[in-house]
């Protein structure tokens, strides 16, 4: 055994094996920095971001206005507005505000609709310069937000 | 002007045929030609750097960053040129410039070729481990200089690693200038006539003795990395310990010089490795695969290389992603591509083919020893100063001296033998 220490030190073969590491992670399937602005990250799929609220396929609100969410937000930045339509005795969604700027992305409202209407989506440029802009709409929240393509 | 073009004809080196003309113009050409080489290494260690550690490495200014050099060199140039208040301005201000004086004088008798060198000195390899030695000296100046803490403990540690791996350097380079001696029987200390004695003698010197060969080449290969302060023995500029030892105190352009003597000297002694173990300009195989078509055959290599590293370029382009911003850097590529198959028209040629295969070898062979260079940076963590001084004296001397008595035990034992049978 100490032989083939002996000889193993001789010929150097440890430095050896650390020069074929360094070499073979040469290889680009091993890379993995991504060029942000020209490619864009796939993010997971329980990546919560940009919040938005879900139609059904006739464009008719999921959301049945319950105000789940709004109590299990922690920080208490969702508002809900909603009118009882005299017909059908049902409560209907009339005005719904989401707060980004305040917001954790904990994920809890999403967790409480019953509907799954309200989601966490997976947008994640949400910077602006200024903190108007940063409550949310209705109509912003179910058509989002166009994103500025800056040209260079 | 009868004598510049009679040169032409002649089989000498500028600085043997006297025509002062040329040796102006081959300065210019080799210091041009290394400080590209410089530029060039700056973004490759970069990039192969980069790799080994599974990053992109430059890739915004120019097609894979390769126009980053530049941008850093103007950089550099823009910079604020700090200097200490209490540095001992004259020394301080000529630290670097004795550095790159030193690093580039090497050069002159650095063979690129059987003709295409500045000189040919019959002492040429003992300048050149004298003129590169002296490097260390603008290290100690700019250490000292800079009145601080940090450079001088860098410039201390610099002055004593040189000082042991010289040593073993040397006995390296006495062991391949002994077996020069094999053939004609009087050795040479001259780069070019050391080079011919290795195709006399059918053999690069890092295979002959096998394996005494190798491991003197192995010792000197060890050796000169430490020579140019590269990792791991990078000791004198050691940032975790020392900021950046003795290039602490300076900034802009003479931190500039002094990167691109480092760059140089490597050069310059991966120059000499290469002549003196890897047989300098020597194509693979000039004697066992001798003969008109093989000559032809090897000298349209150079040509050829850089075509495919134009199709190379040309098939990226094809790959880039087809967006605004890329624009310009595919535009970019495409034309280092025209550029590179440009050039390889041009080495084609005839008249020009037969001529530049020694400069491409040669300069294929010192590239090795470059990526070396990165290669070792980017595996090997930096020794402690006591393994340095370690691996000088107890190992590398040892060996050295051992391959030196080897050396001439079997050259001798061959001479005899020769003589016996004769």
């Amino acid at each position: 055994m100490k032989v083939v220490e002996l000889l193993r030190k001789i010929f150097l073969i440890d430095l050896f094996q650390g020069l074929s590491v360094t070499f073979r992670h040469q290889h680009p399937d091993d890379l993995v920095t991504e060029q942000y602005p020209i490619e864009r990250p796939e993010v997971s799929d329980r990546f919560r971001g940009q919040p938005r609220l879900k139609n059904d396929a006739d464009g008719k609100t999921l959301c049945t206005a319950c105000g789940a969410c709004a109590l299990a937000c922690p920080e208490k930045l969702i508002k809900i507005g909603s009118l009882r339509d005299p017909e059908t005795k049902k409560k209907v969604l009339t005005e719904f505000g989401f707060d980004v700027g305040r917001c954790m992305f904990c994920g809890l409202c999403e967790e409480a609709c019953p509907t799954h209407s309200l989601e966490l989506g997976k947008d994640y440029e949400l910077a602006l310069y200024t903190r108007e802009g940063m409550e949310l709409e209705r109509n912003q929240l179910e058509n989002g937000i166009p994103r500025k393509v800056y040209e260079k | 002007m009868k004598n510049i073009l009679g040169y032409l004809h002649s089989n000498l080196t500028p600085g043997e045929a006297g025509s002062l003309f040329w040796v102006t113009v081959y300065v210019l050409l080799v210091f041009a030609g290394v400080a590209t080489i410089v530029m060039f290494m700056n973004w490759f260690e970069r990039k192969a750097m980069a790799h080994m550690q599974v990053r992109l490495g430059p890739m915004r200014v120019g097609p894979h960053g390769l126009l980053q050099p530049v941008a850093d060199a103007l950089k550099l140039l823009l910079k604020e040129d700090l200097m200490p208040a209490n540095a001992d301005k004259l020394v301080f201000w000529f630290a670097p410039v004795t550095v790159v004086m030193t690093a580039f004088c090497g050069f002159i008798v650095v063979p690129f070729g059987p003709t295409h060198a500045i000189t040919d000195m019959n002492i040429g390899v003992l300048f050149m481990l004298g003129v590169s030695s002296l490097s260390v000296l603008g290290v100690i100046m700019g250490g000292w200089a800079s009145n601080s803490n940090y450079p001088l403990m860098g410039s201390l540690r610099s002055g004593a690693q040189m000082v042991s791996y010289e040593v073993a350097m040397a006995m390296a380079v006495v062991s391949a200038v002994m077996m020069s001696s094999m053939a004609t029987g009087t050795g040479t200390l001259s780069m070019i006539g050391i080079v011919r004695a290795q195709m006399q003698q059918h053999v690069w010197f890092a295979f002959s003795f096998f394996p005494v060969g190798l491991i003197a080449f192995a010792v000197f290969a060890i050796a000169m990395v430490a020579e140019t302060n590269r990792a791991p023995f990078d000791l004198p500029e050691a940032e975790s310990e020392l900021v950046a030892g003795f290039l602490t105190e300076y900034s802009g352009f003479r931190w500039s010089l002094f990167f691109l003597a480092e760059y140089a000297a490597m050069i310059a002694v991966s120059s000499i490795a290469t002549t003196l173990w890897l047989g300098g300009w020597l194509r693979p195989f000039p004697n066992l695969l001798a003969g008109k078509n093989w000559d032809l055959a090897f000298s349209l290599v150079p040509g050829l290389s850089f075509m495919v590293a134009a199709g190379l370029c040309f098939f990226f382009y094809t790959r880039m992603p087809k967006i605004r911003a890329m624009r310009a850097n595919a535009i970019g590529q495409a034309g280092l591509g025209c550029f590179l198959f440009a050039l390889g028209v041009v080495l084609m040629l005839p008249g020009v083919h037969e001529r530049i295969q020694d400069i491409y070898w040669f300069t294929l062979k010192v590239l090795g020893f470059m990526y070396l260079y990165i290669w070792y940076r980017a595996t090997f963590p930096r020794y402690r100063f006591d393994q340095l001084m370690k691996i000088g004296w107890k190992v590398l001397l040892p060996i050295s001296i051992g391959v030196v008595i080897l050396t001439a035990l079997i050259g001798v034992r061959q001479e005899l033998f020769a003589l016996v049978w004769r």
